[in-house]
């Protein structure tokens, strides 16, 4: 059995409550657990409190469970479960089991991630606590507070759950899903939080949102980046604010677990990972330009079998960089191929340049042309954005894969799992 | 469309890609820079000003060598 840091803190706003405290909050909260055992079970919270003590009471108790935000429960979602034979329990009204799902294969200890569903209906990923441990080789971390922007139950918040759970002196502080921007505002002011995991997207609002004085006076050690290509840009720009932390970017997802940690400020990865020898505890490789993991962290179905990750990526001398997904990032432009993540990462190393998404927008003749939206900082003042920036990815990239077509945004969008 | 517009429209793809701004109707599309890539992106930013496609004719299309013909071209083509 993992051994729990039950003495680390989850600090709320209104309270602190270790994790011993909230496993009993839990344990008041659900009454007996011993009515869940014969049901594969996902408990729907509205709370960041809610969220937490569910899941300390639910691998104490060793149930079948996940955690869901009730924010993302509809009618499909409901019955996509349903057939599935999964229960969805209401946290805050658990007195009794309605509607019980009959036939649910129930294996004690597994922890159901859902993924975010962006490509349809979100798909139930098995993990259990040892493959969330992805910090066993942890060996020493300074105690820290982190901040938690994530969703519950995502598997960015479950990597944090677990962060806190595992290791010592790893207090978290949870964010306002109502305004997490604001709340990390917050949570600087009083000065506890000395780490954040965040994704790119989430540090290009707050770099448009918060005083930047602020920012560099923050006293945040330890920043980790991940869920989105973690480009240069971001990375120098963090490393400038903050010259002292510990910047990291984690290439990671609910299928494959944590499988790469960059800790040496470049973009992309070191092509001496690829090395698929069987004894390596996580193992990458390249197949057809596509990325394969096979890590003892991913979901407990795969078997420490590869897994497709889905990922786009290209070797440029000794580093691996992210190029995209296969479904979605490949612009042919008359028989031309713009990868829209490359055009993204160059747009980003320009000042100006907060945030930027290209995409494929069909086009007479060539059939598709590149496509951006930029979000530009308040200091560009009334620069001839299309014209400056197409001058300035003239000569940095093929002529096919400048963008065309631009739209200037006023903020950067971003949705529930802090991505883009 | 007026030729004036679609003049406009061409002019300001080259602009902002630092070229020469269209001053001879006569000079061929090579000599004034002028390139399939920027043809398509005229296409697109006319088809998005007049809300509708444009239907290209192959022949026609193979027709165009000056400023003029690219004139010509969508000048037809938008009042189709």
């Amino acid at each position: 059995m993992v051994d729990i840091k039950s003495e680390n803190l989850v600090k709320f706003n209104d309270r602190a409550l270790t994790w011993q405290e909230l496993t009993k909050y839990g344990q008041d909260r659900l009454g007996c657990t011993e009515r869940f055992r014969g049901t594969r079970l996902i408990f729907a919270v509205s709370s960041e409190i809610d969220a937490l003590s569910a899941f300390a009471t639910g691998i104490s108790a060793d149930l079948d469970f996940g955690i869901l935000d009730q924010s993302r429960i509809n009618d499909a979602l409901r019955a996509h479960l349903k057939d599935q034979a999964v229960q969805i329990i209401e946290y805050s009204d658990s007195s009794e089991l309605r509607e019980i799902c009959i036939g649910s294969e129930v294996i004690p200890g597994r922890i159901s991630v859902l993924t975010s569903g962006t490509t349809g209906l979100p798909k139930l990923i098995a993990h259990n606590i040892e493959s969330l441990n992805t910090f066993e080789r942890v060996r020493e971390l300074d105690p820290n507070c982190w901040f938690l922007p994530y969703q519950a139950g995502s598997y960015a918040w479950y990597q944090m759950i677990a962060l806190s759970l595992f290791v010592s002196g790893q207090d978290l502080a949870p964010g306002s899903s109502n305004d997490l921007v604001q709340s990390f505002d917050d949570s600087l002011s009083s000065r506890i939080v000395t780490a954040i995991s965040s994704t790119p997207t989430f540090w290009r609002q707050v770099l448009m949102t918060i005083d930047p004085q602020k920012l560099l006076n923050a006293p945040i050690r330890t920043i980790t980046l991940g869920g989105e290509i973690v480009d240069q840009a971001i990375l120098d720009r963090l490393k400038y604010i903050f010259p002292r932390a510990n910047i990291r970017h984690i290439y990671a997802s609910s299928e494959a677990g944590a499988a790469i940690v960059v800790t040496d400020g470049r973009a992309g990865f070191d092509a001496a990972l690829l090395d698929s020898r069987p004894e390596r505890p996580i193992a990458v490789r390249i197949v057809d330009g596509r990325l394969q993991v096979r890590s003892r962290y991913g979901n407990t179905e795969a078997k420490n079998e590869w897994i497709e990750t889905g990922d786009l990526v290209e070797q440029c001398g000794d580093r691996i960089l992210f190029c995209g997904r296969t479904n979605n990032q490949l612009i042919n432009v008359g028989g031309q191929k713009a990868y829209p993540a490359l055009i993204e990462a160059h747009l980003l190393t320009h000042p100006d340049v907060v945030w930027a998404r290209v995409t494929a927008k069909r086009a007479p003749m060539v059939g598709y042309l590149p496509s951006a939206e930029i979000v530009l900082n308040k200091a560009a003042g009334n620069l001839d954005a299309e014209r400056h920036l197409t001058l300035f990815c003239a000569g940095n990239m093929p002529e096919y894969a400048i963008p065309r077509i631009w739209h200037f945004l006023d903020s950067v969008p971003i949705n529930t799992s802090l991505k883009s | 469309m007026q030729r004036a517009e679609v003049l406009e429209i061409m002019n300001h793809v080259l602009d902002k890609r630092g070229r020469t701004r269209l001053s001879n109707e006569d000079q061929t599309t090579r000599e004034a820079n002028f390139r399939s890539l920027d043809f398509s992106e005229v296409a697109l930013r006319i088809e998005a000003k007049i809300g509708r496609e444009l239907v290209f004719d192959a022949a026609t299309m193979r027709r165009i060598e000056t400023i003029k013909d690219v004139l010509d071209f969508f000048e037809t083509v938008t009042k189709s």
